[in-house]
């Protein structure tokens, strides 16, 4: 039985980190919008780090999950919010929706792009937000170049209190939900099969094959999970928050950008790293917007260098090192 | 029922002929030695056989299954293991946790749990007397552990064959000898079929193979009892690049082998 | 009569098809060079240069302002923005890319994305981020069914001299086959006494170069719209170019831009026929179907021999 609990030590840090946001943004005023900005980081680098930290493989489109799963709540709200008395089911239909997009999608670069090797891999995917983007737009799908608009529907669905409430709070919690879910799945993989045969196919592919892994599954696995809770951020970052989408801003290629960052920055394929990194990466973020605004990415493209370079592992990879074999590391994984 | 048949294999790389109409049949329990000269297709021969290749003609029948198209990783839970030459553990895992995955994904792929592993993983490792490595980082040990996390990790595979790619290369003659007492163990006791394969460590194979294969250029040249295939005139030309000579040959190199035997 | 008048429209047509096609072929060459830097460095180092357009931008903005400040023509900064090019280049091997050649692949290619942003971030700084462009007017050549401005023709010829000049290197120059040895075979090449480190100093050098000359001749072709964050598009493109062309290969880009150039304008005057669609996004949305399908039935490029 002990066993079974110690397993899951290492999602106290975790927990305990969003647990402090939490605390911080509800009592000390005015904290909410960074603490809201802060979740939404580190539950992109939670999302993001089940795919590029457990199999080492670049998705240089993956932005394209996050505006799909925008979508799919958008689509939802606007094509349900003249049915009367659905209220809150509206929005978890959304949620179901955008699950759904992200899994179809995912599934279709998925069979063409993880055949591929590395190299090849990063460039199949990273005409992938562009080349969804010019469908939306070039086959004028789901009102194309023009988005869509659904402040009236949700206040429809709502009430416009409940409706305000959403934007500014209840959303919030749920990327945190989302965030908390997506450690615990990172975990459960890790402590899996799954994650045994990630790491080895991420360390030599050829020979994890001999050793009997199927490699292309267990990348599909990554992607596929990655790829959902990716669609889930979308639908209440993007979505819930500012009910509004248009293809060119849910398909920029600089959130994928700050994904890289904030799990190289933290330690890719650990459990804390995306924690870690998404609080350095967005506290930053904040306070270089209001002393240097506009001079984030300048700064932030030679520190992703520098990373790769001089500290590949990130923070919580050398932390990790640094307490091997002492009590600490059973938390930190 | 023989447990590894190969029907005829041909491998070519464009014009090249790597391996050419090989045939060779393995027995449960078997160990045997495959030897030639550098260029001689065993490594591709290898290859062929663990799936990283797909030959252009022939069959690769293990175990009564015709594998011949199976990718790499389908061959593992049949029963089919592999060491590199040069070893290739998974250097950011722990030596635990390498032979583990061995475990997971090999014959005992679908009954054993990630739990059942670590404790096949912890015997095996006693075994190679990687105790005190156990959680080291792989990336870290020196190439003879290595090799030893290798082997241990093919071991935990629990597999039917296993086949050895110059196990005992860049070893002196002690540890040649040791890791030859060490797989003449690991047969007994797992009771596997192992195929040793090298190119000029006639150690490796002389009082450890029952039977040699011969290759060169791709070919089988001999197929035959240890010693037989070994003083055949045809593999010592091959070897010395001139006309058999009997009594050269076994001064100059049999004499070493066979000393040491004693 | 009408049967005459079938004829002449069809004819109409005709021409025009014909004329886009030229245009496109024309605009293909320049693609197709700016593509040859990218396979260049693939095919020494190895390496995916995901910063690829924002090199092709820094071109443009060179050209830019050498015009606009100095009045100098895009012609004469050709071999600046080369010059240039290379200059980067050395600085960016010998400050990282040289420490990630036994980095696993990960690692290049998020350094080569991470410089790609620095330039953007930087050209941003210096210029600003709105849109500009120069107005270079040399006069048009008409052949017939179609009319050219001189500038485009000049960057195609431009373009294919380069090629050519590239050609010759590769195969008369020492330097150019002690590279092309490495191409072939690293190791070999290395006991050979082939200094691999300096081959792939210089092959990445010549490779952001080459690049970044290419921006100027882009312009040369299409003077409006330069920006810092215009590169994005470039890359793709030259992706779907490398990998039809065989990704290692300097010449399969070159030609595999003129393929491309066919096929971007054919698809776009066919997509202008539809209704309810915008041509534009269509086309660069059939590109990156292009890059998937190839990547699919054969990674190392349509016209490679492999």
């Amino acid at each position: 039985m002990k066993n079974k609990i110690t397993k899951y030590y290492p999602l106290l840090p975790v927990f305990a980190a969003y647990l402090f946001l939490l605390l911080i943004g509800r009592n000390i005023s005015g904290m909410w919008q960074l603490v809201a900005m802060l979740l939404f980081y580190c539950a992109m680098g939670q999302a993001f780090n089940i795919f590029l930290g457990m199999t080492g493989y670049v998705d240089f489109g993956y932005v394209a999950f996050m505006g799909v799963g925008t979508y799919g709540m958008a689509l939802a709200i606007t094509h349900l919010a003249h049915i009367e008395g659905l209220g809150v089911v509206i929005i978890i239909i959304g949620f179901a929706m955008a699950l759904l997009m992200s899994t179809l999608l995912s599934m279709a670069v998925g069979a063409v792009a993880l055949r591929l090797r590395g190299a090849y891999f990063a460039i199949a995917t990273i005409g992938v937000n562009e080349g969804f983007r010019f469908l939306i737009e070039g086959a004028r799908i789901w009102n194309g170049s023009e988005g869509l608009i659904f402040t009236a529907q949700l206040n429809q669905i709502l009430g416009r209190e409940a409706a305000s409430s959403l934007m500014t709070f209840w959303a919030d919690i749920m990327v945190l939900i989302i965030a908390a879910l997506a450690a615990l799945v990172t975990l459960y993989y890790m402590r899996s099969k799954i994650g045994y045969a990630l790491t080895a196919l991420r360390e030599d592919e050829d020979a994890a094959k001999v050793m009997g892994i199927n490699v292309t599954k267990y990348k599909i696995i990554a992607f596929i999970t990655s790829s959902c809770f990716a669609g889930l951020v979308g639908a209440t970052s993007w979505a819930l928050k500012t009910p509004y989408v248009f293809p060119p801003e849910v398909f920029e290629i600089h959130y994928t950008i700050e994904a890289i960052i904030i799990v190289l920055l933290g330690g890719a394929g650990t459990l804390l790293g995306p924690v870690v990194g998404g609080l350095i990466y967005g506290i930053s973020k904040y306070y270089l917007s209001i002393f240097m605004p506009g001079f984030q990415l300048l700064i932030f493209a030679p520190v992703i260098i520098i990373i790769i370079v001089l500290f590949p592992e990130g923070v919580v990879g050398m932390l990790k090192r640094r307490i091997k074999g002492s009590a600490l590391a059973r938390f930190i994984i | 029922m023989s447990l590894l048949k190969l029907e005829n294999i041909t491998k070519r790389f464009g014009g090249l002929v790597a391996v050419d109409k090989v045939n060779l049949e393995i027995q449960p329990g078997e160990l045997i030695g495959i030897v030639g000269p550098n260029g001689s297709g065993k490594t591709t021969l290898f290859n062929v056989i663990s799936g990283v290749y797909t030959p252009e003609e022939g069959k690769v029948i293990f175990d009564g299954t015709d594998i011949t198209q199976f990718p790499a990783y389908k061959r593992a839970p049949l029963g089919l293991g592999r060491t590199f030459q040069i070893p290739r553990p998974f250097s950011s895992a722990s030596v635990r946790e390498n032979v583990a995955i061995g475990a997971m994904f090999g014959t005992l792929a679908d009954h054993v749990s990630v739990d059942g592993s670590l404790e096949i993983a912890d015997r095996y490792i006693k075994l190679v007397g990687l105790e005190a490595h156990k959680d080291k980082e792989a990336g870290g040990l020196t190439p003879v552990e290595k090799k030893m996390v290798e082997i241990a990790r093919a071991l935990a595979m629990k597999p039917k064959l296993l086949l050895m790619d110059e196990a005992m290369a860049g070893m002196n003659p002690n540890d040649i000898d040791n890791m030859v007492q060490f797989i003449k163990r690991i047969k007994e006791e797992e009771g596997i079929a192992i195929v040793s394969m090298v190119e000029h460590i006639m150690r490796a194979v002389v009082g450890l193979a029952e039977r040699v294969m011969v290759m060169n250029f791709g070919a089988k040249l001999v197929d035959a009892k240890t010693e037989e295939a070994l003083t055949d005139p045809r593999v010592i030309e091959v070897y010395l690049g001139r006309p058999h000579d009997e009594k050269t040959w076994k001064s100059e190199v049999w004499k070493e082998e066979k000393d040491s035997d004693g | 009569m009408p049967n005459k008048c079938i004829n002449e429209d069809f004819r109409m047509v005709l021409e025009q098809l014909a004329g886009n096609l030229i245009q496109g072929l024309v605009l293909g060459a320049v693609y197709g060079m700016a593509t040859m830097g990218l396979s260049l460095i693939f095919g020494v180092l190895k390496v995916v240069n995901v910063g690829h357009g924002a090199f092709i931008m820094v071109g443009a903005f060179i050209t830019l302002w050498l015009f606009n400040a100095l009045g100098i023509n895009p012609i004469l900064a050709i071999p600046v923005a080369f010059v240039i090019g290379m200059g980067l280049g050395f600085i960016f091997y010998y400050t990282t890319m040289q420490r990630l050649i036994k980095a696993p692949e990960l690692a290049t290619l998020l350094a080569t994305f991470s410089i790609g942003i620095l330039l953007e971030e930087f050209i941003k700084l210096i210029f600003g981020s709105e849109f500009r462009g120069y107005n270079w007017v040399v006069g048009k050549i008409d052949i017939g069914i179609t009319v050219f401005p001189m500038t485009k023709l000049y960057a195609c010829i431009g373009s294919a001299l380069i090629a050519a000049l590239l050609y010759m290197w590769f195969n008369k120059t020492r330097a150019g086959s002690a590279v092309r040895s490495v191409v072939e075979d690293s190791e070999g090449a290395r006991v050979c006494g082939v200094n691999v480190g300096g081959a792939y100093a210089l092959s990445f050098s010549l490779g952001i170069g080459l690049t970044v000359a290419s921006g100027v001749l882009l312009t040369m072709f299409i003077p409006v719209g330069i920006n810092p964050y215009m590169g994005g598009g470039y890359t793709l493109k030259a992706f779907v170019i490398a990998v039809l062309g065989g990704l290692s290969s300097p010449y399969g880009a070159f030609f595999g831009g003129l393929v491309f150039g066919l096929i971007e304008n054919g698809s776009y005057t066919i997509f202008a026929l539809l209704p309810g669609v915008e041509p534009f996004a269509l086309t660069r949305f059939l590109s990156f179907v292009i890059l998937l399908v190839i990547l699919l039935i054969k990674p190392t490029g349509i016209l490679s021999r492999k």
